[in-house]
Order: structure tokens, then sequence, then C-alpha cells
């Protein structure tokens, strides 16, 4: 009995090790990353068909938790083969140094995407951009309506804009003109910059070292997004949205998750998608925020090759398009995407990609947390009247400086 | 048969004791390793500072202005729990038809996830919401609850004192069950009144109690995070930027998790020194020696 168990243990043993000899030299491609698992998998599906023996783990972020989760892992040295990276992450990840210098591997596709400055340090590259995202102006036709306006002609001015919102603002009860942000960190300066932006207002020299934010560009910036409060609504995002999506609020810069939310939560709500006004029709740009998600390996990664082959095959049009079509928050890197037959039937989503051509991303600076702070704080203290526009924009620019004379820990 | 029974107890405590030591005693002791160094989660090698994370906290405005802002919160909200707790407790005590329904009622609250919580507030406080509609029909002003630097802080409070009432509750009844029925029937003959008993059975019998809420309470308080993180992040103007969340914006939005472990560490010290003060306050009178 003892030796016919012994029989069958060198049996079990003996399969075992033929079944680990016969298996293909595999390798499995750790990829972390924060869109549903069903978008995303028959994307890898498909990946593993075309590249057999290579078997990709794909792991779900939330937004809430993902940044901590790579920090951890990044200081435990476990990193993925490829990770997914919100842009507003990259100023920080890319001052730690611990990212793939991609320069070589993506040289080709530089002309086919945009979006390169998010993952770039001057020439070099240390990601791949994948799908992008900005904030355009969302307007309701039925209270352009209403309020004697032309529903569809949005406004293209700093002016036009304003007397859109008074108009709407007039019509009295809880309806409201704009919604200005407030109260809410690192989404007042994406509110908050386009103007800046589109007015020629700048933060800091291209070599990044020094602050140029106090011009008379971001100064009448402020004094004109304060001005907004009169007729409008001050809230945070959600709230705006709510309101949007509930018709009382006119208008707001928001981004493309309305797009797709809008049709489940107000089926009947009449809205356009405008490119956010410039300040006249003689001068400046529809400036907004550029931002989006960038595909980067780490120098840890124990796959970095394959890592790059998914990140190109990811950034294909077709797979970023599937990606983007099913998301609908965010629009393909790919060069012409809005004429894609997608966004030919999807207008308000066509904007959007139309918006980016002119939005402006945030400076890759390793302290970009702290000058965000600096520029938010401000922006809220005149806001609250606790200060000017000018006051406002004076100790910005002081705080700014103080910040780059700090050595970058 | 000794040594098979300890065996056998250590067998059953060691899953706890893995856990506290994995989960517990290592990151109190790696939080202090780091606190001395300039140690980064995304950047290879840390180097030792000494205490000079804790100098830098110690001439660091934001960082006393967030414990100015815990201490707010603390000294605004353990207050009003306890005596809101107490209260209640006094209230659903005696029997009467629907006391199981009330304290299940006041105790729901504190069982309810803080996110989930603050996320419902955040809807309420809003300028359009519900409190804001209520008060706009009595002819009250609304304020803006979330977006006011001035408000900001004590409608979180608000939110603390209602949410962390039940679970207090409670732990007074329990207090409340354990005084003799007889102490009151021999005060009600002597004629006591219902004050007279309440401040001279009541609340000296509750003592114990009352320290293990107040200490509890307070160390709970003073890591206030969650509800700031979901409701405001710190804002409008840094008004409702606690220490804990100041040092999680340290550690995971500048990576500098040297310093945001020198801050908690601060706030541990702090956290002991008003537990010791607390029970030196209200310790339990001893009984008398003959």
């Amino acid at each position: 009995m003892k030796r016919a168990r012994r029989g069958l243990l060198y049996v079990v043993f003996a399969a075992l090790g033929l079944t680990l000899a016969c298996a293909p030299p595999g390798q499995e491609l750790v990829f972390w990353q924060f869109w549903p698992t069903e978008v995303v998998q028959p994307l890898l599906d498909r990946f593993e068909k075309e590249h057999p023996g290579v078997k990709v783990r794909m792991e779900q972020l939330t937004w809430q938790s993902g940044l901590e989760k790579i920090t951890a892992a990044m200081a435990a040295g476990k990193v993925p083969d490829l990770c997914e990276m919100g842009s507003t992450f990259m100023p920080r990840m890319l001052a730690a140094g611990q990212l793939t210098d991609w320069s070589a591997g993506v040289a080709d596709l530089r002309p086919q995407l945009r979006g390169w400055e998010l993952c770039s340090i001057g020439d070099a590259v240390y990601g791949m951009p994948w799908v992008l995202g900005t904030r355009a102006l969302f307007y309701n036709k039925t209270l352009f309506a209403k309020a004697g306006l032309d529903s569809t002609r949005p406004p293209e001015t700093w002016p036009q804009l304003y007397a859109a919102a008074e108009a709407i603002q007039k019509l009295g009860g809880s309806t409201r003109g704009y919604g200005v942000q407030a109260g809410e960190r690192y989404v007042l300066f994406k509110k908050f910059m386009p103007f800046a932006w589109g007015n020629g207002g700048r933060i800091l020299t291209d070599d990044l070292k020094q602050a140029v934010f106090d011009s008379p560009e971001n100064r009448e910036a402020l004094a004109f997004y304060i001005s907004l409060r009169k007729v409008g609504m001050m809230e945070r995002q959600d709230v705006l949205d709510r309101a949007f999506k509930s018709g009382t609020l006119g208008l707001e810069i928001s981004g493309a998750w309305l797009c797709k939310s809008i049709p489940k939560d107000a089926p009947g709500l009449r809205y356009g998608v405008a490119l956010v006004p410039r300040p006249s029709e003689e001068r400046g740009t529809h400036a907004s925020f550029a931002g989006g998600e960038v595909l980067v390996s780490f120098n840890a990664s124990k796959h970095k090759a394959i890592a790059l082959q998914l990140a190109r095959f990811l950034v294909a049009p077709e797979n970023a398009l599937a990606l983007a079509q099913s998301a609908q928050s965010v629009q393909p890197a790919v060069i012409g995407a809005d004429t894609m037959a997608f966004y030919r039937e999807h207008p308000e989503q066509q904007v959007m990609i139309k918006q980016f051509e002119t939005a402006v991303p945030t400076p890759n600076h390793p302290a970009w947390v702290d000058l965000e702070a600096a520029i938010e704080d401000e922006v809220e203290e005149a806001l609250h009247d606790r200060k000017t526009a000018e006051q406002a924009i004076q100790d910005a620019q002081r705080k700014l400086t103080e910040l780059l004379a700090k050595p970058v820990r | 048969m000794r040594t098979h029974s300890r065996a056998t107890a250590w067998a059953f405590l060691s899953p706890w004791i893995v856990t506290f030591a994995v989960f517990g005693l290592f990151p109190f002791a790696f939080s202090l390793y780091a606190s001395l160094t300039d140690y980064s989660p995304i950047r290879a090698g840390a180097r030792f500072v000494g205490l000079s994370n804790y100098g830098r906290a110690l001439a660091d405005p934001t960082f006393w202005s967030s414990l100015a802002t815990t201490g707010i919160f603390v000294v605004g909200t353990i207050p009003l729990t306890t005596a809101l707790a107490l209260g209640l407790a006094l209230a659903v005590q005696p029997a009467f038809r629907g006391r199981t329904l009330f304290r299940v009622g006041f105790f729901v609250p504190s069982v309810v996830s803080v996110v989930v919580l603050s996320l419902v507030f955040k809807g309420l406080y809003a300028s359009g919401g519900p409190i804001n509609a209520v008060l706009r029909a009595l002819g009250l002003p609304a304020p803006d609850w979330l977006l006011s630097p001035r408000m900001a802080l004590p409608a979180i409070m608000a939110m603390d004192v209602w949410s962390a009432s039940g679970y207090y509750m409670i732990v007074f009844l329990a207090g409340l069950e354990g005084i003799p029925r007889d102490l009151y029937e021999a005060a009600r003959i002597d004629g006591a009144s219902a004050w007279v008993r309440f401040a001279r059975i009541t609340l000296p019998m509750l003592k114990p109690t009352l320290l293990f809420v107040l200490v509890v309470n307070t160390v709970r308080s003073l890591q206030i995070f969650a509800e700031v993180f979901v409701m405001t992040r710190g804002g409008p103007l840094h008004s409702t930027t606690t220490v804990v969340y100041y040092l999680y914006e340290q550690a995971f939005y500048r990576f500098d998790l040297g310093y945001a472990s020198a801050i908690a560490y601060l706030l541990f010290l702090v956290t002991l020194a008003i537990a010791w003060i607390q029970t030196r306050l209200v310790r339990p009178a001893t009984e008398p020696t003959r």
C-alpha cells in the first residue's frame, strides 16, 4: 500500500516536471491601468493573440488610491511593466527619475500623436500619450433660447460669455448664468488658467527657472474670472455639473465626462459644447487645460521591451479609439482623431479634440504640486474678496518665486 | 501538559500577534526611522537628517495652522458629541414603547462608512442643496457651507457630532446599565430630585465610561481625515486642513515621507499628552484606604 502511494507520488511529480519542461517560454507582463476591465480586456486579448507566449496580467487601479499604490510599488521596487499615469502625476514621476526613457522607441510615433509634452523633459520622452482630456465650454441651448440668445451661436469671446451669462441669470428663480469653480483643490487651476493662457498669460519661463505669473494678461484674466461671479454661481465641480444637468445652469467649463453622463442623467437636456472663449475677436486664443493619460514603464520593470510593444499597440488609432469610444470621457491622442467616423457623429466630443489643439499642458516642474497650490490659493483669495485680482496675482508671483528658489526635495 | 497548553495559547494568539507586528509595530517603527531621514518613496536611497524634519515642522506655519484647525475641531466636537451621546443614552435607557427603534436609529449613522456620510453631506451642504432650501423657505440666510472659509470647518464638525454620537450613546448605555438600581431607589426614598440623582449618582458612577469616551473620541478626532478628504480637500483657503490631511498631502502629493512621518510623530506626542491630561482630570475616585 505504502509502495503504491509512493509510486503514485513519483508519477505526479514526473508529470508536473514534464508539464513545466514543455511549457512555452512565455512572459507575463504586468499592466496597471484605471479603466474598467471590460473596456481594456478585449484590447489585451487581441494583443496576446498577436504576441503568442505573452500573457498580460492587468490590474485595475482607482483614481482615489491609484497614486498611493503606484508610489508604494515604487518604494518597494515592485513596479509593473507598463502603467497608466494621469498627466497630473507626471511632473513628480519625471522628477523621480524612475521612468524608462522611450525617446528612441517612440521616435516614429511622434508625428502621429498629440500630447508628448505631458511625458517629456526637453527632447527626452518618458512615456506615450494614450488618450487625452481637456476642458471646454458647455452651454444650455434651452436657457439660451429662453434668454433671447441664439442657441446656435455659443459665446466666442469674453464679452459675449459675460453677456450670455448675464442674460440667463436675469431669467431668475433658481437659474444661474455661469458656473464659477471654487472650493476645490486641483480643479480650480484648470478652470481659471484657460482664461489666463488664452489672454497670453504664462506661469513660468520656458526653462522653468523663473516665475512670470505677474503680468497684465494674468491680472486681466483673473479680474474677468472674478467678475463672472456676478452673473452666476460659485460652486465645486460636481455641484456645477449637477446644476448644468438639471437645466438650471447656463454655462460652465467642464470635461468630456459630461458628454457621457448627460444622455443617462438628463436625456432631455439640449446642450452644446464650444471652445473656451478668448479675450476678444482680435486677440488671444481659445486656450484650455491639456491633460490626459500616459503610458509609462519603469527602470525597474522586468519586461521593458514588451511593455513598449504593448504601449505602441494600445495607442494605435483603432485601439485608442476603442477605449475612447467606450469611456467617452477622453479622446484618442492620435492626430486627426476628429475626422474619425465616431467623432463626426458626436460633434460635442469632436469639439473636445478641437479644443485640445489650443490647450496648454502644465509645466513639468518637480515642485509643480506646490506651484499649482500657490496659484489656486491666491485665485481663491480673490474669489472670496480677500484680495483684489492685482494683489492676488502679485502674491502668487512672490510665492512662485520663493518656491522656485527652494532646492527640490 | 503546561508546555502544551502554552503552545496552544501561542498558536491561537499568533494570527493577531503576526498581524499586529506587520501592520502595527513595523509601520510604527519604520515611520520613526523615516522621520529621521529624507525618505521619499519615489526616490532611491534615504539620507539620515537627524531631527531636522521635526525642526522643519515646528518652523512650518502650515503645520501650526493645521494643528490649530485640528484643535478647533477637537474642542468644538468632543463636548458636543459627549453631551449629545449622554443625553441620548439617558433618553433611550428607560423602558418605553419603540425604545429599540430609537436606539437603532441613533446608532445607525456610526456604522455607515465615513466616506458615504461625507458624500451625502456634501450634497446636503451644496449651495442649492436641501439644507439651504429649508433655510430659504424659512426666510433665513443660506450660507455657502463648504465654500466659505468661515463655514466649512463648522459644517464638517456638525456632521461629525451627528454621526459619532450614536456610537458613544451605546457606550454610555452600557455604563448606565452597570449602575446599581438600588442606589437610585435609596436616593428617591431620601427625596433626591432627578438632577441630584444625575449629579450625585449617574455622573460619578459613569466616570470610567466618560473617561473612555473622552480618550477614544479625542484620539479619533485628532486623526480626522476622511471627512476632509471627501468634502473639502483641506480647502477653502486651508480652512479645513487638519494635521492628518496635511501629512497625507506631504506624503502622497509631495512624496516627502520623511517630513510626513515627523508630523505624524508630533501628532502622536500631542495625542499622548492630551490623553494623559484627560486621564488625570477624569480619573475615577479610588477606594479610600483604611
